[in-house]
């Protein structure tokens, strides 16, 4: 995990203006900062913005926090409640839930180790298991969710501003003010309408447990609060200043992802023909033959699928000369004689990047017929160009010994969705060198990008395109360059599923 | 693709690469069920098309692409066709047609003489125009080349030019090779394997028994 050298760009705090398409990172770069010693990439999950939510039970904490949700828009927000958080009972303590005798309102109620362990985890960005409470039971539930890959997280619960090692987290805190007589009231609607209590066990659970609790030890923790909100959702104005505030954040937050993605892969001692684990399909009369098809904005539809779909099946050849788990084996054939052979040992998932690497997936499937397919949707920003995850979906076992993870994009412009995914490899424990990404089109300075921070992961490129006009480079003879429209743009996707 | 040798003058090998070598080493497995086979010959039929047709020239184009730039590409010239020996070569037209769509395809069935033991046309079914075109060859094996031969000399009677005849095979042996360099040197083999030699019944050994047989019916 890279987010111990996370300061070089701690300082930067310039807006970059808002640009359409990825041509912001082909421009100068002289006002970032490269980070300083080993590079790294700082993917925006392990940074996530951090909002505390607490309040009374009955306040509104929940309508607050959906509202921020929905304001702010973010792909990946995570509302973490308190409420899946409580310590499991005995059966004891069980009965006396049952019977609305359980005092459920006390911090030490609470898994607090438990939540910060969770918030800490997330924090740094890894994959984390959230556990999942049943009022029914009374009991943590053996189901458990799975969140990785948050932007911003939202903790939410009567205490969320209780703990210091949680307050120390969080970006923001709110406490939310609610009259003690409108929580009561909410609490019985909620108890008796959806929790299958009746009024007196609700109404005496108030009275012994909730109130006492919230003065003595709710309340307080109003002092922990950056900002008070009466009246909860009702408050327009508070909240519609405070979410301007956690926008701004926000945006600065993916400036500065944005920077430093930018400044990665300065390096000018660059060779393209001293980096290791870089393969280029080579120059022949056919693949001159399919680029010229692929390229022409003449080719039809169906031509352009049938030569994409070639052009496919020799990066994949090509890709798996990076195998290594080779077994010498002896096989005997219909005749009885015997043929030293070799034995392929290493195991093969596809991870495709919706949706310009499932154009991979025909080829995919004609030479793995039964290869596992992992998906991750990221989306570049429309407003910056900053990447976001949105989605992810891996196959199980990624990290066997002989696993190989063949990482599908066909068009590297910025390098920057490359990184994040790669990343997200990463986080799910999956070695650099186990990681094979492949390509059609490459500009020179995302591959740089990418291996500036990923030495040991190994590329196929169909066509790399130069940073500057050279002539005589072995690997570019028609000198394409990164400004090339066919370069910058992305393309292939639309072309090969039809809706451009 | 990545370079392949020509080990001796119009005699091209696919490299040897360890994933190839492990292609091989299914097919030539007699335990590897039909299902398999017939997918890993496939995709090693398809490196075979792939790299016949890196042979052929092609003609500088000039691309109006998209953006609006001008590439100075390549464009295929297209005069080509298979012609697959009945009934082992018909195994290797989906790879062919994998490759290249709509190319035409050519039979000619080589029997052998009951009486004579050797081998005899039976049937030909060949484009009118295969004179102006490049010829694929398709038979996976090459081992006395006997019906080959003869299949040379049935497309040189129609008037293809020797040195547009490729001959494609997964497997080749010593002895093949030899024959068909004697006989027809300008003709260009492209082959997925060298092995050792042919025995007392004349098949390759090792080898990978009857290519037909196991594609077809096993």
């Amino acid at each position: 995990m890279p987010q111990e050298s996370s300061s070089p760009l701690k300082s930067k705090s310039s807006r970059i203006a808002p640009d359409q398409n990825d041509s912001s990172f082909f421009e100068s770069t002289d006002n970032v900062s490269a980070p300083a010693d080993k590079p790294s990439y700082i993917p925006p999950w392990t940074e996530p913005y951090i909002i505390g939510v607490a309040g009374n039970s009955g306040s509104g904490k929940t309508s607050v926090s959906q509202k921020i949700i929905q304001e702010l828009n973010q792909p990946w927000t995570v509302l973490l409640s308190f409420d899946n958080f409580y310590n499991p009972l005995n059966a004891e303590e069980r009965q006396q839930a049952f019977d609305c005798k359980f005092d459920f309102d006390t911090p030490e109620s609470f898994d607090m180790n438990l939540m910060y362990e969770t918030v800490k985890s997330l924090k740094q960005g890894k994959k984390t298991e959230i556990p999942v409470y049943s009022f029914k039971l009374h009991n943590r539930t053996s189901k458990k969710t799975t969140i990785y890959g948050a932007n911003v997280i939202i903790i939410e619960g009567i205490y969320a501003l209780h703990d210091q090692r949680l307050l120390d987290l969080m970006d923001i805190k709110l406490y939310v003010d609610t009259d003690l007589d409108v929580c009561l009231a909410r609490r019985l609607t909620r108890d008796i309408l959806y929790r299958g209590r009746d009024l007196e066990g609700a109404v005496r659970q108030w009275e012994t447990f909730v109130k006492p609790n919230a003065v003595k030890f709710v309340l307080p923790t109003m002092n922990n609060a950056d900002l008070v909100l009466p009246k909860g959702l009702e408050n327009d104005t508070a909240i519609s200043l405070m979410i301007q505030h956690i926008q701004k954040q926000l945006s600065h937050k993916s400036s500065m992802h944005l920077n430093h993605l930018k400044a990665l892969g300065r390096d000018l001692s660059f060779d393209i023909k001293n980096v290791p684990n870089l393969k280029l399909l080579p120059l022949t009369n056919q693949t001159r033959g399919i680029h010229s098809i692929l390229f022409d904005q003449n080719t039809e539809r169906s031509d352009f699928i049938f030569y994409f779909d070639r052009m496919c099946g020799l990066i994949i050849e090509k890709a798996q000369e990076f195998l290594t788990h080779f077994d010498p084996v002896d096989v005997t054939t219909q005749a009885n004689y015997t043929y030293k052979g070799l034995k392929v040992n290493d195991e093969v998932i596809a991870v495709n990047i919706i949706r310009s690497g499932d154009c991979f997936m025909n080829s995919i499937k004609k030479t793995f017929p039964e290869i596992l397919i992992g998906k991750l949707l990221i989306q570049s920003d429309s407003m910056t160009g900053e990447p976001q995850l949105h989605y992810d979906s891996l196959p199980p076992n990624m990290t066997k010994y002989n696993k190989k993870i063949l990482l599908f994009d066909s068009q590297i412009i910025s390098g920057a969705a490359s990184i994040m995914a790669i990343q997200v490899l990463l986080d799910h424990r999956v070695k650099e060198e186990d990681i094979i990404l492949c390509t059609y089109l490459s500009t020179e300075v995302g591959l740089r990008r990418i291996k500036h921070v990923f030495p040991s992961v190994n590329v196929v490129i169909g066509k790399l395109s130069s940073m500057e006009d050279k002539a005589d480079l072995w690997y570019n003879e028609e000198r394409f360059k990164d400004s090339d429209w066919l370069f910058r743009n992305r393309f292939i996707d639309g072309l090969y599923f039809g809706t451009r | 693709m990545s370079s392949s040798q020509e080990v001796h003058k119009n005699v091209i090998l696919l490299p040897q690469t360890n994933q190839l070598i492990g292609l091989y080493s299914i097919i030539r497995d007699q335990e590897t069920k039909r299902g398999d086979f017939v997918f890993y010959s496939d995709r090693i039929i398809r490196l075979l098309v792939e790299e016949g047709l890196n042979q052929l020239p092609v003609e500088t184009a000039t691309i109006n692409c998209h953006g609006g730039q001008v590439y100075q590409g390549a464009k295929f010239l297209g005069k080509i066709c298979g012609v697959s020996i009945v009934r082992a070569g018909e195994s290797m037209e989906m790879g062919l047609r994998d490759c290249c769509r709509s190319v035409r395809i050519g039979k000619i069935l080589i029997q052998r003489d009951e009486e004579t033991a050797l081998p005899k046309l039976f049937y030909e079914k060949l484009p009118e125009d295969i004179s102006d075109r490049y010829v694929f060859l398709l038979d996976p094996m090459l081992a006395t080349g006997g019906s080959a031969m003869m299949a040379v000399e049935v497309l040189l009677s129609r008037g293809v030019q020797m040195n547009r005849i490729f001959f494609l095979n997964l497997l080749a042996a010593p002895e093949g090779i030899k024959a068909f360099q004697e006989k027809y040197p300008e003709v260009k083999i492209i082959t997925g394997g060298i092995d050792e030699k042919l025995d007392e019944d004349k098949y390759i050994v090792p080898g990978l028994g009857d290519f037909g047989d196991r594609y077809y019916c096993i």
